[in-house]
């Protein structure tokens, strides 16, 4: 269906498939966030009921940002990297349909952030977990892990850093399955599509309910 | 499934299959016990949308959306992974199990557990802050109460309180 430099997209029935392609760590690139963006569009375009994503290989999901990129940053060009961000992770959380992400390998930093935004997670036995942004002086991902988790399990994540292996990920609810390398396509496929059977109308209301569930009665009158 | 109160806290006990309404009954219970031969769909509750809203504060984001965007059907293991059921027993000990909780909750001061329940019930509402406040109105309540002074006084002289609600 369409393809850049690190990003491809295809159709598959009513399931649109999305794949990072950025080997061998599928670090995030400018192509993955626009090429995300754009596959989305097109999906919308197409009528497509739920979205797959994913990253190539059996390394990665996606190792998040480039360090090298990060390590340029300066006071002017900081806001600008994050705003490029937050537009793609904007695209999969207000994204109408429900997206199931198919962590096949690394998931860290901001490609953690990546997998979180995403609705329901199925890995492979070979998927893991890392909110490292601690470990380089950053931060990243807490705002996606106090909402899909409860307090004492995100602090842990977060202040720590460490690594969450598929079958720990699955217990805390991270991922929803866990199966073996070959097979996690075809899981993750049929997670989308058993969504996709269901009335599109009613999978959007049960996706912005539960976006917005936990926002605050009068959120913005306390600290 | 059966629902029973005791001392005005809801507990549900699901021995088989529990879908529809159901799972909108289980999940305004304050405590959910399974046998391990229950399972549990979402498949066909009345109000989907509330049951989302509902299952995401009591679970967070991921495990509601797990359940209500593909709404398969789940085993006893799998309700206890996502914190839909706290716990699971063997189904020929789910009655004696129950009993030993309601009786339990029975034992227990009457007032501290009713504003408990109702602190815990409003904290989905509340911001931190606000959460907070009631909880310190609660408090200054309950340190004035006999119960309070029973349950201290049979702590030091290592004997079981009996409470009066008082």
């Amino acid at each position: 269906m369409g393809a850049n430099a690190h990003t491809r997209w295809s159709l598959d029935g009513s399931v649109g498939v999305i794949v990072l392609d950025n080997p061998p760590m599928n670090v995030l690139s400018d192509d993955n966030r626009r090429g995300i963006r754009q596959a989305l569009a097109e999906f919308r375009e197409a009528g497509a009921r739920a979205v797959v994503l994913t990253g190539a290989g059996d390394r990665a999901f996606c190792g998040g940002a480039d360090l090298k990129e990060e390590e340029e940053l300066t006071a002017e060009t900081v806001d600008r990297f994050l705003q490029r961000g937050d537009e793609t992770f904007r695209a999969l959380r207000e994204y109408e349909r429900p997206i199931v992400a198919a962590v096949n390998g690394w998931a860290m930093g901001g490609g953690l952030v990546l997998a979180l935004w995403c609705d329901v997670r199925v890995g492979s036995t070979r998927a893991k977990l890392g909110a490292v942004g601690v470990k380089v002086g950053l931060m990243a991902s807490n705002v996606q892990l106090s909402r899909l988790l409860f307090e004492g399990r995100a602090r842990d994540l977060l202040l720590t850093g460490r690594t969450v292996e598929a079958q720990e990920a699955h217990r805390l609810g991270l991922l929803s399955a866990v199966v073996e390398p070959e097979a996690l396509m075809r899981e993750a496929i049929e997670w989308a599509r058993d969504i996709a059977a269901r009335p599109p109308e009613l999978t959007s209301a049960l996706k912005r309910a539960v976006n917005t569930a936990l926002d605050p009665v009068g959120a913005g009158a306390e600290a | 499934m059966q629902i029973v109160e005791a001392a005005g806290i809801t507990v549900a006990i699901v021995a088989g299959a529990c879908a529809g309404s159901d799972v909108e009954r289980l999940l305004e219970a304050d405590i959910r016990l399974a046998g391990d031969g229950a399972t549990f769909s979402v498949s066909d509750v009345r109000d989907p949308v509330a049951c989302a809203v509902r299952l995401t504060r009591l679970l967070g984001e991921a495990a509601a959306k797990e359940l209500m965007l593909a709404a398969r059907t789940l085993d006893a293991a799998a309700a206890l992974r996502v914190g839909l059921v706290t716990r699971v027993v063997p189904g020929g000990r789910l009655g004696d199990e129950a009993a030993t909780l309601l009786q339990r909750l029975r034992a227990l001061p009457p007032l501290a557990l009713a504003a408990v329940r109702d602190a815990v019930r409003a904290a989905r509402v509340l911001t931190p802050a606000g959460a907070l406040a009631l909880e310190h109105d609660h408090f200054c309540r309950l340190v004035g109460t006999e119960d309070h002074k029973a349950a201290v006084a049979a702590f030091f002289e290592r004997r079981d309180a009996a409470f009066t609600g008082r």
